[in-house]
């Protein structure tokens, strides 16, 4: 479904991306672990359109992100770090507002059945997203990707200021998604949530990914010994 | 998507407090403009009414007098108040109300409501132009600075570019959603406006099409504004600097272009003053015919050659009274030089208006100023006309009091009276002002550039949307 080819990024001299090859298969969730700067959030661009590749190619659902932009994005929900909603609006008249701009026309009913779905309290459906805490606003954001019916979606730090219950809870509706068959790409530097949701962990440095695990295979000892030496290795190194 | 966006953004504007109390405070501005301007309006045309009324009654009771003393005890031509002055009062106020017409002489319209005021006028008065001209630009400022970069400050167009928006729908849809509100108040201001004056008894015609017109250009000029302040949003980062920009430009636009236009006419074609005009009357008509100078070079000049014309040797052989006839073609020398001196007033008011519409390029209030005041006929123009109208009539006149001086007495016989009855068969003054048709038609170039005003800041916006 999120397929890279040797991706690079390059503002300048500076190589944000460098040869980032990967793949999300459908159902699958690929954490990307690294510190910032690591090239994460720019992977995450290239993939919206939002930033335009220096060389190599993505594509989402077999289309090229550069050559279909708007056409892809149809397959895409993203939640940034931040998910920021129209605050005088209540959260269904925003998830209204957003999946009827991608493209859906869907009922009252049908919207609050995803907002439901999301994990949203009932009370605040027609409440307006102004006095939404961060962990109610990314609810709404998964009850886009819901409405949407969307294939795959894209997060930037999605638990960074999340409280360990409203965590635990974005992580409950991430395996929801995934075993819809979304192909879900994260990037955190939460090792512990990576570890928890994540089918696939990858972990970038300088633009790179330099380690790949699957979930599975791994324990969370081990993946923080990986990222550390990692880290440390590449910093030798470099 | 279009539509999506146009609620979207109308539910965020009826949510916001500020927006709610400027609405309020327009309408309520438009409602007492409306009201004082209907008042003044009536006022203005009763008295219009009673003195018109008056006016003739004075002259058809005049009993039996000598033509020519009537001439000098003159009359006068009312300008009547016209309907869509009840939107755009125009120069109305400053240019009089009345012209007294006499013998010999072109007189300037007097009476005017500004000479009737004391200095506070300087402050000026809430009248519908007044709004529409200056305010709903302001309210245009007030919904649209942010329209863009508050997406940008909140942080929702990130969300909104990953929906795969396409930008032009989506600058749209916000374009609609500011234009929806001031169209409203704009089209419900006008409506009552026609439902007050269709209601109005024997005060002009009203006609829904010359309202409509004014309508449609006071529409162009909020797409103008909108397009403007929503090409500032779209462009620039920060709500702060759309703000400081968005009012700059009506500071420029609706404030400095219009000064700065009247400084620059008036230095480049500037009119004489009252006293040189009134010197270069004076210098021409001594040179020329003076109906009541029979010793003159110029009388007895007439007089030869009317006694060669007629085959007579002399003025007491004439058919008609010579000093009747004299008269007349000293008034048809006069009104010859006033003509001449309009008229180069006139040319310089046309150049002036020449510097007015060169400025529009940088100002769509000029062009929309114009076309206001000339579709509610409160413009110079109109003044003009009704000034050569009553002009006309006054030579008129006095034509149909000196012939009939020449052709029911004898020469020397000034004791001749026309009778009692003779002065109501003088036709009253009836002024007919320029058309809808007609002032389309002179004033194409301002609906032009208000066209090409709407088309470049449209195309503009849109273009700039792309880059969002």
């Amino acid at each position: 479904m999120i397929i890279t080819n040797n991706l690079t990024k390059q503002f300048g001299d500076f190589t944000a991306v460098d040869n980032l090859s990967l793949s999300v298969k459908e159902g699958e969730i690929l954490c990307l672990l690294g510190a910032n700067g690591a090239g994460k959030s720019t992977t995450i661009n290239m993939l919206l359109g939002f930033l335009k590749p220096t060389s190599g190619a993505a594509t989402i659902n077999g289309l090229d992100v550069v050559k279909n932009e708007l056409k892809t994005k149809e397959f895409i929900t993203y939640i940034p770090e931040n998910l920021m909603l129209y605050p005088t609006l209540t959260a269904i008249e925003n998830l209204d507002y957003f999946s009827g701009i991608a493209g859906k026309k869907l009922s009252t009913e049908t919207l609050i059945g995803f907002l439901r779905e999301a994990g949203l309290q009932e009370d605040a459906f027609q409440k307006r997203i102004s006095t939404f805490s961060k962990g109610m606003r990314q609810k709404v954001g998964i009850a886009l990707a819901l409405a949407k019916d969307t294939k795959v979606l894209l997060l930037d730090e999605p638990t960074s200021g999340l409280d360990p219950k409203a965590s635990n809870e974005f992580g409950e509706l991430l395996q929801k998604l995934k075993n819809k068959g979304v192909a879900v790409l994260m990037a955190t530097h939460d090792l512990f949530r990576a570890k928890e949701v994540a089918t696939h962990i990858g972990i970038m440095k300088n633009g790179k990914l330099r380690q790949q695990f699957v979930a599975e295979d791994i324990s969370l000892p081990q993946l923080e010994k990986a990222y550390l030496d990692t880290m440390n290795h590449l910093e030798v190194m470099s | 998507m279009i539509l999506k966006t146009f609620f979207k953004e109308s539910k965020e504007l009826l949510r916001d407090g500020r927006v709610r109390a400027a609405f309020a405070i327009v309408i309520i501005l438009l409602g007492i403009a409306v009201w004082i301007s209907a008042r003044q309006y009536q006022n203005t045309n009763e008295q219009y009414l009673v003195a018109e009324a008056a006016e003739r009654e004075v002259w058809d009771n005049q009993g039996e007098k000598n033509p020519h003393s009537a001439s000098h005890y003159g009359t006068y031509a009312f300008k009547p108040k016209y309907p869509l002055s009840l939107m755009d009062q125009g120069v109305d106020k400053y240019m009089g109300a009345s012209i007294f017409l006499e013998s010999h002489k072109r007189n300037e319209a007097q009476f005017s409501a500004a000479a009737d005021q004391t200095g506070l006028a300087r402050f000026g008065d809430l009248t519908p132009d007044f709004i529409l001209l200056f305010i709903i630009p302001l309210l245009i400022i007030l919904l649209g600075y942010n329209s863009f970069t508050k997406e940008r400050e909140m942080g929702t167009l990130t969300l909104l570019k990953s929906q795969g928006v396409r930008p032009w729908k989506w600058a749209v849809g916000k374009w609609l959603s500011l234009f929806f509100p001031i169209f409203m108040v704009t089209a419900i201001l006008f409506l009552i406006a026609g439902i007050l004056l269709s209601n109005l008894q024997d005060f002009g015609v009203f006609k829904w099409g010359s309202l409509l017109a004014m309508f449609i250009v006071y529409v162009g000029y909020y797409i103008i504004f909108i397009n403007i302040i929503l090409f500032i949003s779209a462009k620039v980062e920060k709500s702060g600097i759309a703000l400081v920009l968005s009012l700059s430009v009506w500071i420029l636009a609706c404030l400095a272009a219009p000064k700065a236009a009247s400084n620059l006419a008036e230095t480049k074609h500037p009119f004489p003053t009252r006293q040189e005009f009134a010197a270069n009357i004076s210098k021409d008509k001594q040179e020329g015919l003076n109906g009541h100078n029979p010793w003159s070079k110029e009388s007895k000049l007439l007089e030869q050659k009317v006694l060669a014309e007629h085959g007579v040797d002399s003025i007491h052989q004439l058919p008609f009274n010579f000093d009747g006839y004299r008269m007349q073609k000293g008034e048809e020398h006069e009104a010859e030089i006033y003509f001449k001196h309009y008229n180069y007033l006139k040319e310089q008011y046309a150049q002036q208006s020449d510097v007015y519409k060169g400025l529009a390029v940088i100002s769509p209030y000029l062009p929309t100023r114009f076309l206001s005041m000339a579709i509610a006929q409160t413009d110079y123009g109109t003044h003009w006309d009704f000034s050569d109208a009553a002009e006309e009539y006054r030579i008129a006149t006095q034509k149909f009091l000196n012939d009939d001086f020449a052709q029911n007495s004898t020469y020397g016989d000034w004791s001749y009276q026309a009778d009692s009855d003779f002065w109501k068969k003088l036709p009253q003054f009836e002024y007919e002002p320029p058309q809808l048709g007609s002032i389309i038609r002179s004033n194409a170039s301002s609906i032009w550039i208000l066209g090409v005003w709407i088309v470049l800041s449209f195309s503009i916006f849109l273009l700039t949307t792309k880059t969002i």
